[in-house]
């Protein structure tokens, strides 16, 4: 990550801290702000907090009437996030061991498809999308828009597993086909264990941004049956009757807890891919 | 060789199924949906056809006798009419009669069939004409039908005598549902809005990408380049936290800022200055908004491959320059500036096309607001086919607009596969079983 030792002993280091610190001022600010305003109250025309409270915390306990309620759709949102992950990391570590070490007809092709469609910007295909789940009865139920999501964040993730198999030396490969093991087996007993960080990596990147997931959900599953958390936040900021910034950051934390421990614990496995070009 | 094909086929088969209904599949639909007229009053699947008023007024200008005669209503001596007379309680000879010497006469206008029902041997009273005359009256205006068919055996009986021609212009001014139309397009190209909208795409993105993706992102990647290790990790980690907040909590926090009982306006009142809502104020304050919380999400990716860049720069380049008494600017200036070149090739083309499709941000931000000040091609396209205040979808046009963006999506990703040059990406197997 950071360097071990200074590149240059010549200038000081505090004119480009104090510099990164007025840059990243507004920034902290509206974190910290986000987590302070749900447990304090604030008087108006005022920046400093006076009391504290749980009251917008209500919605945990509290539903209110024309909204759904807020554990129905946190279970929505799991349950869209671990289906995309479980999708893409089983599709993705198998296409990804054929295109890195398998001969098959069309190979090159296949890999150069990938790789435009990672670059495509899919966000454009929601209109057809949607018009294809209408059609097809998928609309507003939560199997198509997991296929959905699952099958536009696929290239990236086929690339990125690809790049993993490419690292596994093929002496295993060739080891396990001396003592006979087919190349089924070989994959799944010697192969995929080699790959462990790569599917971790996938696995966690797919659900972070499965579990962030905006557009997608407005559009083919606003009903309230079937909303992710994304859906029922931006849901509740629209409602103009009921505005309330201590409740809307309060859902927005309670939203963004799991990313941010996600994101804390692992965020050694992330870096990579983020810096490799994900898409936003 | 076998065994290995066979395995790899079916291992690969899954992906090649979901990217070919999921991604394939939409983009040629985008194209085929983009050459339709579709909408939420056509609908999605065919349409029926119905002779509203509006229809009627429409032929009125090609074949103004037959919109004349088919707004008048017509008289016919069928079956249905005549159970309705029998249960009128009159003298039963009535309908006897009419359906012995009647049945099927069609008669244009109410005059004509009550002087026929004067005329009969029970010689029915006027009001009873009146109530007679009634039954059969079929008028077509609002009637519907679902099929090209049943709306022509209909307009038979009802004894309108058109040519085939003619019976097609009614079907196709009666017609409910989606046609094929190339009128899309064309609107596209002559409407004054597209181009102010198109314009603002372009503004967007150049100001996005030259301000934050490339400079910014520099900027940081060399300041924590400067720093030690500790205190680089804490600011790149604070910068990567854009990027990984989901996209609603992110604009939120950016309207808390924003919104006239928020950050800005109660510092600003500290001043004396009126609250009010910073981001939607006016156009050029939406801008500014728009541009930073794009920026902002945006630098985090230049941020990570600038500085994987700068780290693979040798250091002795560094130490022997400053040993030449090389000043800080002029490291960054001819030591890592023309080192960077490829990483904002790759950043520049990688960002252009993410920037020109999504439109998360803008959306949840100002709409396209004020007025439509900060409308882009992708969000115009969103509100023209999935979301708008007036309620009426236009898909096609959507799909139109949308078919651009596809269409410049897989020439510009097509142009990067050869540039990076992915070619030598494929290695051969080493096992051939």
């Amino acid at each position: 990550m950071a360097e071990k030792s200074q590149p240059s002993a010549n200038y000081s280091t505090w004119p480009v801290i104090l510099a990164l610190t007025i840059v990243s001022a507004p920034l902290v600010l509206m974190y910290v702000y986000l987590f302070i305003d749900t447990i304090t109250d604030t008087a108006v025309g005022s920046l400093i907090p006076e009391s504290f409270t749980l009251r917008h915390w209500r919605f945990l306990w509290e539903t209110p009437a024309g909204k759904p309620n807020i554990w129905l759709v946190t279970l929505n949102t799991l349950i869209f996030a671990t289906s995309v992950t479980t999708v893409i990391v089983l599709v993705s570590s198998m296409a990804g061991y054929v295109l890195s070490r398998l001969n098959v007809p069309g190979r090159g092709f296949f890999l150069a498809g990938v790789m435009v469609l990672h670059a495509f910007p899919s966000v454009t295909l929601i209109i057809a999308i949607f018009i294809v789940l209408q059609m097809i009865g998928l609309y507003n139920s939560l199997i198509g828009v997991i296929l959905v999501k699952a099958a536009i964040d696929l290239p990236l993730g086929i690339w990125l597993m690809k790049g993993f198999y490419d690292t596994v030396p093929w002496e295993i490969e060739m080891a396990g086909v001396v003592d006979g093991a087919s190349r089924f087996r070989v994959w799944r007993s010697l192969v995929l264990p080699q790959v462990r960080p790569g599917i971790m990596a996938v696995g966690l990147f797919s659900f972070l941004t499965a579990w962030s997931e905006f557009i997608l959900p407005q559009v083919l599953a606003p009903g309230s049956k079937v909303q992710v958390l994304s859906v029922y936040l931006s849901a509740l900021i629209a409602d103009d009757n009921n505005f309330d910034f201590g409740t809307f950051k309060a859902v927005g934390v309670f939203y963004i807890i799991p990313v941010l421990i996600v994101y804390a614990l692992f965020h050694k496995y992330l870096m990579n891919i983020y810096g490799g070009g994900s898409k936003g | 060789m076998k065994t290995s094909r066979m395995l790899g086929l079916v291992m690969i088969a899954p992906a090649a199924i979901m990217i070919l209904l999921f991604f394939l599949m939409p983009v040629v639909l985008t194209g085929v949906f983009s050459m339709t007229n579709m909408t939420t009053a056509t609908g999605i699947s065919g349409g029926a056809y119905q002779i509203a008023p509006h229809s009627l007024n429409d032929l009125k200008s090609a074949m103004p006798e037959i919109a004349e005669q088919m707004s008048q209503p017509r008289y016919t001596i069928d079956e249905v009419g005549l159970k309705a007379v029998e249960g009128l309680g009159l003298d039963p000879g009535i309908a006897t009669e009419l359906r012995a010497k009647h049945m099927g006469e069609v008669f244009p206008s109410r005059r004509e069939v009550e002087r026929m029902i004067k005329g009969l041997d029970q010689r029915p009273s006027t009001p009873d004409v009146k109530k007679i005359s009634e039954q059969f009256n079929r008028s077509v205006v609002n009637s519907r039908f679902s099929s090209k068919e049943e709306l022509f055996s209909v307009l038979d009986t009802l004894g309108f005598t058109l040519t085939d021609g003619q019976k097609n212009s009614v079907a196709d001014v009666t017609y409910t549902g989606w046609n094929w139309t190339t009128e899309n397009f064309s609107r596209i190209v002559s409407s004054p809005d597209m181009a102010r909208v198109l314009f603002n795409t372009l503004l967007y993105v150049a100001l996005v990408l030259v301000l934050f993706n490339t400079t910014y992102a520099m900027l940081l990647a060399i300041w924590t380049h400067y720093m030690p290790s500790a205190p680089a990790t804490i600011f790149r980690s604070i910068w990567l936290l854009p990027r990984i907040t989901p996209v609603v909590i992110y604009v939120l926090m950016w309207k808390w800022l924003a919104w006239d009982t928020g950050f800005i306006s109660v510092l600003m009142g500290k001043f004396g200055y009126e609250p009010k809502n910073y981001m939607l104020d006016n156009a050029y304050n939406a801008w500014v908004f728009v541009v930073l919380i794009n920026g902002f999400i945006g630098a985090s990716m230049g941020m990570l491959v600038f500085s994987s860049a700068l780290k693979a720069i040798p250091k002795s380049q560094f130490f022997a320059s400053e040993v030449d008494g090389a000043s800080r600017w002029q490291q960054i200036r001819y030591i890592i500036l023309p080192q960077m070149r490829w990483p904002i090739l790759f950043v520049t083309c990688y960002q252009t096309l993410s920037l020109l499709a999504s439109f998360n941000e803008i959306l949840l931000s100002t709409r396209g607001g004020p007025g439509k000040a900060t409308e882009v091609w992708s969000l115009a396209a969103y509100h023209t086919a999935l979301n708008n205040y007036a309620g009426n979808l236009e898909y096609g046009l959507g799909a139109a607009m949308a078919l651009v963006l596809v269409v410049i999506g897989i020439v510009l990703s097509l142009g990067y596969l050869r540039i990076f040059n992915y070619g030598t990406l494929v290695s051969r197997p080493l096992i051939e079983d």
